[in-house]
């Protein structure tokens, strides 16, 4: 079974009962815990090239891909708390972050954003609110894309990528601002699209192919927020 | 009985002094193809934003003078990747999209969505991820997502600006059906040549108002042809000091000379 | 004005990406100051050759070489000092506050002193004729003009070498016109011009030498006055000959000139030979 079939709410549910786990439950086996379950997840298949942005890239293989990008993300976040706590605490953190990411992570390479807004529209959500769910979810890809392109084209211009501190910062400004003005300056026009589409508040929608949803997912989403609303008074009841 | 219609309209963007678009009149009927010609800055692509109701009213500024417009409308801008839904997984999906945000019943929407990819010849890419699509590839995505929502009027900005010539003998080819099955379409696009056979009127913009309305032959009219606005053909016959009437295509140029 | 006159040769190249080949056993060479179009469908393979110019990608089997610099071994911003380029939606690496401060960007990281970076920037500025947009905001310009910023970018680096992928997507008849009229300008300053096109019209007017590719595999290597006249080379492209090449062939003028303003010239001697028309 892979996981592109669970439903997108189950997916959903998943991935925001690991990091609420994480910081419910007693640091660090809680942490560690919830961590080694989310990186698992990573190893799910089903996750597809498009969402992973790795699509166009050349010998893409699945499965450790999204282990990978959620390692790399996690990463920076462990160098900074060394630098500011202690072992003990930067580890507690470091597992409940990591969890986070890698849930993040996992669902966005899982979850395309054109089978989420299906099930909420089939839910019953309007189809603005969706759509921010969906936009969300679907701009890292895209970004990541254009972001390469930023860099070769900048590369291809003299930008040198090595260097002390002051080069590094300089080179980042001009990586970023062109990713950050160009994405800011489409929006505009990204809306008029999307108008033009008839993707206006109210728009009755024709669901295309809304996602299955099976009463074995619908119980076990249930009993997953049961589970952590009881942990969460296990946990107060404890420290109490 | 007009499908669109601006009387007397001017527009000016937000914060803007001077006007996008001064005075202007215009009217398409059922099955006729307008094209707006004029060079960057004209006001061309204003006026299809203001005929597709998008300004003032999601674009905001200010317009007076009347905008009538019956019938569904759909336009085209001139860069296709802003233009993706990024909510479709498939090509398939984007096509679709429009369609069932209007809410039809799905066998309408496959239909339609079927006959769309077949028109732009993008069956092969059905299933293709838009993300990875080049950006000729995608111009006809986005085209093909517009003309599946069988709107009365389409709007069409530089359409071809991203496609091989083959690609954009077949755009025109369909503008041309569509009209044909009743559609008004107005484009805004600097392929002069592929004017005398595409529309039936040609407007000439300059500084967001309407120098002149008339047949293709205004392509090879004097201050067209000063402007830089004449076809291949006509630009030659005139260079040579060849005289009037004046070709508009190889094919008139042919015909002429072997009389 | 270049620096540096060097020829792009191409020895027996190979690329994939993965296992999907992309290049076969290219060869060739362009001397300082020729033009050529790199011709063929999509999926043939021109952006990846291109790319291999700039050092992007490497080959891998055969050579590539700028003059006497081997790309193998050389990062893209090494390769800037020789290899100016631009490809689809450059518009995108545009971020600075003003037209010229963008253009300055190149010739700054190439270590340029201030005055050199001055003079580079006012020279391509003038050569695309943007000079009076100088000071605006590269987004306050309509898209067409910022496409024509990133070519300015590219020949303030005064490179040997231009590569271009589609410069005149989305551009009218005069911008057209004054792209052709830069590049015409490099390449009697000795920098060897090579363009990814299928616009034939903008191809006739300022490109000579024509490099056909078809699935991987260098499949012409002809002046480009010859191909754009014949049909039957262009047919299994795609490409149909442009507008003034079909003129020409219709009237059978003499010598078939494909530039208009030679194909005006010829008609109008012909003309005036067969009297009044």
């Amino acid at each position: 079974m892979t996981g592109g079939r669970l439903h997108p709410f189950t997916l959903l549910a998943i991935a925001g009962t690991l990091p609420a786990l994480a910081w419910i439950l007693p640091a660090p086996a809680g942490g560690a815990v919830t961590t080694a379950v989310a990186l698992v997840l990573t190893l799910t298949p089903g996750a597809s090239p498009g969402l992973t942005g790795s699509g166009s890239s050349p010998g893409w293989r699945p499965g450790l891909v999204v282990l990978r990008t959620a390692v790399l993300t996690a990463a920076p976040f462990w160098l900074f708390l060394l630098l500011l706590h202690d072992v003990p605490s930067t580890i507690a953190i470091g597992l409940r972050l990591t969890t986070m990411i890698a849930s993040v992570v996992w669902v966005g390479a899982l979850l395309p954003p054109g089978r989420l807004v299906e099930a909420m529209v089939a839910a019953g959500w309007g189809v603005t609110a969706a759509y921010l769910f969906a936009a969300a979810l679907s701009a890292v890809p895209l970004l990541k894309a254009r972001a390469q392109r930023i860099v070769d084209a900048q590369r291809c211009r003299g930008l040198s990528p090595r260097g002390g501190v002051g080069r590094r910062l300089r080179a980042l400004r001009a990586l970023a601002l062109p990713l950050v003005l160009s994405v800011l300056h489409e929006v505009d026009e990204r809306a008029l699209a999307l108008e033009t589409r008839g993707f206006v508040p109210g728009a009755r929608r024709t669901p295309l192919a809304p996602p299955r949803d099976a009463t074995a997912e619908r119980a076990g989403r249930w009993l997953l927020l049961v589970g952590c609303a009881a942990a969460l008074a296990w946990r107060l009841a404890w420290r109490g | 009985m007009a499908r669109l219609t601006l009387e007397r309209v001017s527009f000016w963007y937000p914060a803007m002094g001077r006007p996008a678009l001064r005075d202007v009149s215009l009217a398409a009927a059922p099955g006729e193809v307008i094209a707006l010609v004029g060079n960057v800055g004209a006001g061309a692509s204003t006026l299809l934003l203001v005929a597709a109701d998008l300004a003032p009213r999601v674009v905001g500024g200010r317009l007076e003078g009347r905008v009538k417009g019956e019938g569904g409308r759909g336009i085209v801008l001139p860069t296709p990747w802003t233009q993706l839904s990024g909510m479709a997984f498939t090509v398939w999906d984007e096509v679709a999209f429009g369609p069932a945000n209007l809410g039809w019943p799905r066998e309408r929407i496959a239909g339609a969505v079927d006959r769309s990819l077949a028109a732009l010849d993008i069956g092969a890419l059905a299933a293709r991820d838009p993300a990875t699509l080049s950006g000729g590839e995608l111009q006809r995505v986005v085209i093909a997502g517009i003309v599946a929502m069988e709107p009365a009027l389409l709007l069409l900005d530089e359409p071809t600006a991203e496609l091989d010539p083959e690609a954009t003998r077949l755009v025109w080819r369909l503008v041309r059906a569509l009209a044909g099955d009743g559609c008004s379409v107005v484009v805004a696009t600097s392929d002069l040549d592929a004017l005398p056979e595409l529309a039936d009127r040609i407007v000439w913009m300059e500084d967001g108002a309407v120098r002149r309305i008339g047949a293709p032959a205004l392509l090879a009219e004097q201050s067209l042809w000063e402007a830089g606005l004449a076809t291949t053909v006509a630009d030659v016959w005139r260079t040579a000091r060849l005289g009037a009437p004046y070709p508009l295509t190889v094919a008139q140029a042919e015909r002429r000379w072997r009389q | 004005m270049a620096a540096v006159n060097a020829e792009l040769r191409f020895e027996h190249v190979s690329f994939s990406y993965g296992t999907v080949p992309a290049l076969r056993d290219v060869s060739f060479a362009l001397a300082p100051g020729e033009r050529a179009a790199l011709l063929g469908r999509n999926g043939a393979g021109k952006s990846t050759l291109l790319r291999l110019v700039t050092g992007l990608l490497h080959p891998a089997e055969g050579s590539v070489s700028v003059g006497d610099w081997e790309t193998r071994g050389r990062p893209p911003e090494s390769l800037a000092r020789r290899v100016g380029s631009v490809f689809q939606h450059a518009d995108q690496q545009l971020f600075a506050r003003s037209l010229r401060d963008d253009v300055a960007f190149g010739p700054r990281a190439l270590g340029h002193g201030a005055a050199e970076v001055a003079r580079r920037v006012d020279t391509a500025l003038a050569a695309l004729e943007l000079s009076a947009q100088a000071a605006e905001h590269p987004y306050d310009l309509p898209p067409a003009f910022r496409k024509l910023a990133t070519l300015a970018g590219a020949l303030a680096l005064e490179p040997a070498v231009l590569v271009l992928d589609e410069p005149t997507a989305g551009l009218d008849r005069p911008l057209r016109a004054r792209v052709a009229r830069a590049l015409a300008d490099r390449a009697a300053a000795g920098v060897v011009v090579l363009v990814a096109t299928h616009d034939l019209a903008f191809a006739a007017e300022v490109l000579e030498r024509g490099l056909v590719l078809d699935r991987g595999r260098l499949a012409g290597d002809a002046p480009l006055a010859a191909l754009l006249t014949s049909s039957g080379r262009l047919a299994p492209l795609g490409l149909a000959p442009p507008t003034g090449a079909a003129l020409s062939a219709a009237l059978d003028l003499p010598g078939r000139p494909v530039r208009q303003r030679d194909v005006a010239n010829t008609l109008a001697r012909v003309a005036a030979a067969r009297g009044p028309v």
